[in-house]
């Protein structure tokens, strides 16, 4: 210890040395053993040798410092003194209060141990008492874990009720297990069957549905497979599914029924409304067959759940206006069929590429006629075979609509003719003949068309057809044949007669008008008065000829040949003249040249009188040559009424005589009548002269020549032109 | 529907178009009729029906100086009447008089009131306004339409005003409409053209081709009758004149004539070049309410609406005429020169 530490503060060092050699004097901790040469100030540690001390001291120091010393010795020892007083006294202090504390501790501990006991017995009553409270309210514990378990399970159940992704059946299902809980559904009631309602409409059989079901039914593979199974799977399904709700529906609220057959009745009658469009549409019997028939088997399936909504009954009535509208729509198809092949003789013409225009138009449109009959027929034969037992049920039904069909069928054909022919004509009278000469003729070639297409219908046609619905549409029912057959082939057949008729007239009509401008022209043209002497055989000669071979050449596509008369005729005449006629004209003629003209009428009348009367206007048939023979004798007939009402110088009368003269081979060749062609141009001859101031006929000779000349004209005209 | 040839006959000498009722003849059931002959000397017929009506007497026979294409009776005076001739190479018309005593004289001479004289080309027909007492005259001629003022006390007629048809339309015949004094229906190649005989123009017309004859209904305003060469008879209402409310189908051959019962309501009579006379019978009454329905009238109505065919001719028949005092009477006129009165069954 060096004399640095002095100054720190000896003091405490010092109290704090004390204490620690009182408590515990430690030698480990005491100083080395003093050397000899131990400081001075290591009195403080045990080896402290006081005499070794002291000689140090005294050898050391002066006397002074050992004075010195001395009182610092002796002040130290009194502050030592005073110290270990305090802390003597200190110390007891502390004795005393921990005895004081002991003796107390004795007295507190004496009672405790009886507070002790008493607190161990009181625990041990709570904790019985708490275990009997446990064991009593377990069971009520239980039931409400349960309680709570089965309304989570509820909440379930109710969603699964309102989503729309969920199934009916499965929405019933749960519907089903709520009621089984005792779950109060009545308010539930209303929305599921809204659901219901609302799933109606994915059930309502669609086009797609229909066409998809077509599409499989149609292809031959899979219809062996599975005829419709595979088609209606779909659909069949999602039937199903609502069967099954409905049923289900039906347990749950059993006095809904009325509802449900209300539903029911709806879903069916939508379906059926969707056939019954279907049906309109142009398709084959078997197609709407393979509609019905889904639609039946879900009828039958939704009739098992409910009994008693008379479904079948219902469907009936349903299935009877579809098969009636089906066969009034596919008559309608075959009209319009029809119109289009007639509508192609226009269109045929303007274009003017086939050779045979009309031929192709006739065969296309009796094509129609009998091919679309027969199909038709097919058809609805098939429906009658087919044993679905809605069908089997309305077998008369069937029998008489398809009766009435054709009957009403061949009705609006006939008007359609009628139509066909008589509109255009108004039409083209505004045109007026003149312009319009190019829709005449077609209009024309569409009557003598329809014509003989109505000629067909009333000999081939309505016999086919008749025969067909004797052999598998007989029997329409008693019921029916008290009122007479639906389907009258005799009142068919008379009134395509008639039209047939009036169209021929008709076209004999048209024809003729266009002949009449022709002649018209020739004879309002010139001064028939102030007529030159006549140097050849008219033009309009030509005219006419050209327009009796136009007609020649239609008539030959469209109409059959008559019997053949003109081989006896060409060999009996062969020449020019005929043997018949010509001394009767020649009579006539050369006795008004001896101007004996006052017995001329009464001439002409007895001649008329013991010549055997001649028809002009006979019966026309439906053949090439009476029509043609009609047309020829029609034109002559107006040619008199030309002559008639004009005034001839004698060219002029001469002029008619060379041209009637010129038309009487190629007329006759034409026509059939060979009679009455010769009386007709008689006839003219004979009205212009008597219309002529001084009717001198040209001579034999000049007349033949003048001919010749024509007829070479024409032969180099024709070679040219060929 | 072959006729029954009941029809009483009388024998012209020679061929002849025209026949006329006389109207004015109130005592009797009479008709005009005039001869057509080029060369022969031409003679007017006065026919009267026995009282009986079993015979056709021939009450007057006059001379005529030339062929008579046209001939029509005066409806207030009945010894007067108009023609139209021809000398074959021109026209002309005139208004005759039977004389006075005819009965007593041998043959006697008609006496010629007035000459319409103004015509140039040929003369189609001369008209009288029949429902009445009227002092005018209309005549037509290929490319003219004549109104006359006619004076017959004063043996004179003058031309009031005249018009002219117009380029290329060609006047055919016509007629004048009974209802209404001054409009006459024209018939021309292509059309039926109306005219108001105040302003000498033409108010409307008919697109229609080759009318032959035309006719006013006496009983009903505003139906014409028309009848055409091949497209047969037409019936329209003056008031709508796109199309025609109703469509006969006319005869085989041309339809030449046609003339409405003065009396009896849709009697509709028409002569053919076909030799025969046919009789309809049309419903005229609900035209005004409907109109359309004709285009689509059923072929059995048309075929119902002919009620006889009368087939007792020999040749073509030009002429026709009701009697205007017996209605159900009619006389008709072949080319022959034959007269035939037909009266109808009820």
């Amino acid at each position: 210890m060096s004399g640095d530490e002095v100054p720190l503060d000896e003091k405490a060092r010092r109290m704090r040395d004390l204490l620690s050699s009182f408590y515990g004097p430690d030698p480990s901790m005491s100083p080395n053993p003093p050397s000899k040469f131990a400081p001075l100030d290591a009195i403080n540690s045990n080896s402290f040798n006081a005499d070794h001390y002291l000689n140090l001291l005294i050898h050391k120091s002066s006397l002074e410092g050992l004075l010195q010393r001395h009182v610092g010795m002796a002040a130290e020892i009194k502050n030592l003194d005073t110290d270990l007083q305090m802390l003597v006294y200190e110390n007891y202090n502390k004795f005393i209060s921990a005895t004081d504390a002991i003796k107390r501790m004795n007295s507190n501990i004496m009672g405790m141990e009886s507070n002790m006991e008493q607190l161990l017995e009181k625990i041990k009553t709570v904790q019985s008492r708490s275990d009997g409270v446990n064991t009593s309210l377990f069971e009520k514990r239980e039931h409400i874990e349960k309680l709570h378990l089965t309304r989570n399970l509820l909440r379930k159940v109710q969603g699964k009720l309102f989503s729309d992704s969920e199934s009916i059946q499965a929405r019933a299902e749960a519907a089903m297990l709520l009621k089984q809980l005792d779950f109060p559904v009545d308010s539930l009631k209303e929305k599921l069957f809204e659901k219901l309602e609302q799933s109606l409409g994915d059930l309502q059989l669609k086009d797609e549905d229909i066409s998809r079901c077509l599409l499989m039914s149609n292809d031959p593979s899979k219809l062996e497979n599975h005829p419709e199974s595979v088609a209606a799977t779909v659909h069949e399904a999602s039937v199903q599914e609502f069967v099954e709700a409905v049923r289900a529906y039906r347990v749950i609220f059993p006095d809904s029924d009325k509802q449900l057959i209300k539903l029911a009745q709806e879903l069916v009658t939508k379906n059926f409304e969707t056939g019954e469009q279907y049906g309109k549409k142009r398709i084959r019997a078997a197609d709407l067959l393979a509609v019905l028939r889904m639609i039946w088997k879900e009828v039958l399936l939704m009739d098992e759940v409910l009994h008693e909504s008379v479904l079948s009954e219902f469907s009936l009535e349903a299935v009877q206006i579809t098969v009636k509208h089906h066969v009034a729509s596919r008559f309608s198809h075959l009209l319009h069929d029809i119109s289009d092949a007639l509508t192609k003789v226009y269109v045929g013409q303007k274009e003017g590429m086939e050779e045979f225009p009309l031929q192709v138009a006739l065969g296309a449109s009796k094509k129609a006629v009998l091919q679309g009959s027969m199909d038709i027929l097919l058809d609805f034969r098939q429906l009658l075979d087919d044993d679905l037992e809605l069908l089997v049920k309305l077998r008369e039904s069937i029998l008489n609509w398809v009766q009435e069909g054709f009957q009403d069928f061949f009705r609006e054909l006939h008007g359609r003719f009628l139509l066909l022919s008589g509109r255009n004509n108004s039409s083209g009278q505004v045109h007026g003949v003149v312009e319009g000469t190019q829709g005449d003729r077609i209009l024309a070639s569409l009557v003598l068309v329809l014509a003989q297409l109505s000629v067909f219908i009333e000999q081939t046609a309505i016999q086919r057809i008749t025969e067909e619905i004797a052999a598998s549409f007989a029997g329409g029912g008693i019921r029916l044949y008290e009122n007479g057959p639906a389907f009258v082939p005799g009142e068919i057949c008379r009134s395509f007669r008639s039209a047939g008729e009036k169209l021929l007239h008709h076209y004999i009509n048209l024809r003729n008008q266009r002949i009449s401008v022709l002649l018209r022209k020739r004879f309002t043209t010139p001064n028939w008065v102030k007529h030159k002497e006549p140097r050849e055989v008219h033009m309009f000669v030509d005219l006419l000829l050209q327009e009796l071979e136009a007609i020649k050449k239609e008539v030959k596509q469209v109409l059959p040949q008559g019997l053949l008369r003109r081989h006896q005729r060409n060999d009996s005449n062969g020449s020019t003249n005929s043997s018949r006629s010509n001394p009767l004209r020649e009579g006539k003629l050369s006795r008004t040249n001896t101007q004996k003209a006052r017995s001329q009428l009464l001439e002409t009348h007895l001649a008329k009188l013991f010549k055997q009367k001649v028809e002009i206007f006979t019966k026309v048939e439906c053949t090439q040559e009476s029509v043609i023979t009609t047309i020829v004798k029609f034109s002559l007939k107006s040619l008199q009424e030309f002559v008639r009402h004009q005034t001839f110088n004698r060219s002029g009368f001469q002029q008619i005589q060379l041209d009637i003269q010129y038309l009487r081979t190629p007329l006759k060749e034409a026509a059939e009548d060979e009679a009455a062609i010769d009386f007709l141009l008689d006839e003219v001859s004979v009205a212009a002269a008597e219309r002529c101031l001084d009717p001198i006929p040209l001579e034999q000779p000049i007349l033949d020549k003048l001919i010749q000349a024509k007829l070479t004209k024409s032969l180099s005209q024709s070679a040219v032109s060929s | 529907m072959q006729g029954g040839s009941s029809g009483i006959g009388y024998g012209l000498k020679y061929q002849a178009r025209c026949i006329s009722d006389v109207k004015a003849d109130t005592d009797h059931t009479s008709f005009l009729t005039g001869t057509l002959s080029l060369k022969e000397e031409n003679e007017v017929h006065l026919l009267r029906l026995s009282s009986g009506g079993t015979e056709l007497i021939c009450e007057g026979l006059f001379s005529h100086p030339n062929e008579i294409w046209d001939l029509s009776s005066c409806p207030f005076d009945q010894r007067i009447f108009s023609t139209v001739f021809s000398t074959g190479e021109s026209y002309g018309a005139a208004i005759w008089q039977i004389p006075e005593l005819y009965g007593q004289l041998n043959s006697p001479q008609l006496e010629r009131i007035a000459a319409l004289d103004a015509h140039v080309g040929k003369i189609n027909c001369v008209l009288w306004w029949s429902s009445g007492r009227h002092d005018k005259l209309v005549s037509i001629d290929e490319e003219n339409i004549f109104l006359w003022s006619l004076d017959c006390s004063n043996k004179n007629a003058q031309v009031q005003s005249k018009q002219s048809s117009g380029m290329l339309h060609y006047l055919s015949g016509g007629a004048w409409d009974p209802h209404d004094v001054n409009a006459v229906a024209a018939t021309c190649e292509s059309s039926v053209q109306f005219w108001d005989l105040r302003s000498m123009g033409k108010t409307n017309s008919i697109e229609h081709a080759h009318v032959r004859n035309v006719d006013y209904d006496t009983k009903k305003k505003h139906l014409l009758v028309t009848a055409a060469d091949e497209s047969g008879i037409h019936l329209w209402d003056l008031r709508m004149l796109k199309a025609p409310i109703q469509e006969l189908p006319g005869h085989t051959h041309w339809t030449w004539a046609v003339c409405c019962n003065p009396e009896y309501d849709g009697f509709i009579l028409s002569a053919g070049t076909d030799s025969t006379v046919n009789l309809w019978l049309v419903s005229t009454s609900n035209h005004d309410e409907l109109p359309s329905e004709s285009l689509v009238e059923s072929p059995n109505q048309r075929a119902n609406s002919l009620l006889n065919s009368y087939s007792d001719y020999e040749d073509s028949v030009y002429g026709l005429a009701w009697s205007s005092r017996e209605p159900w009477i009619f006389a008709s006129l072949s080319y022959d020169g034959r007269v035939r009165n037909h009266m109808l069954e009820k």
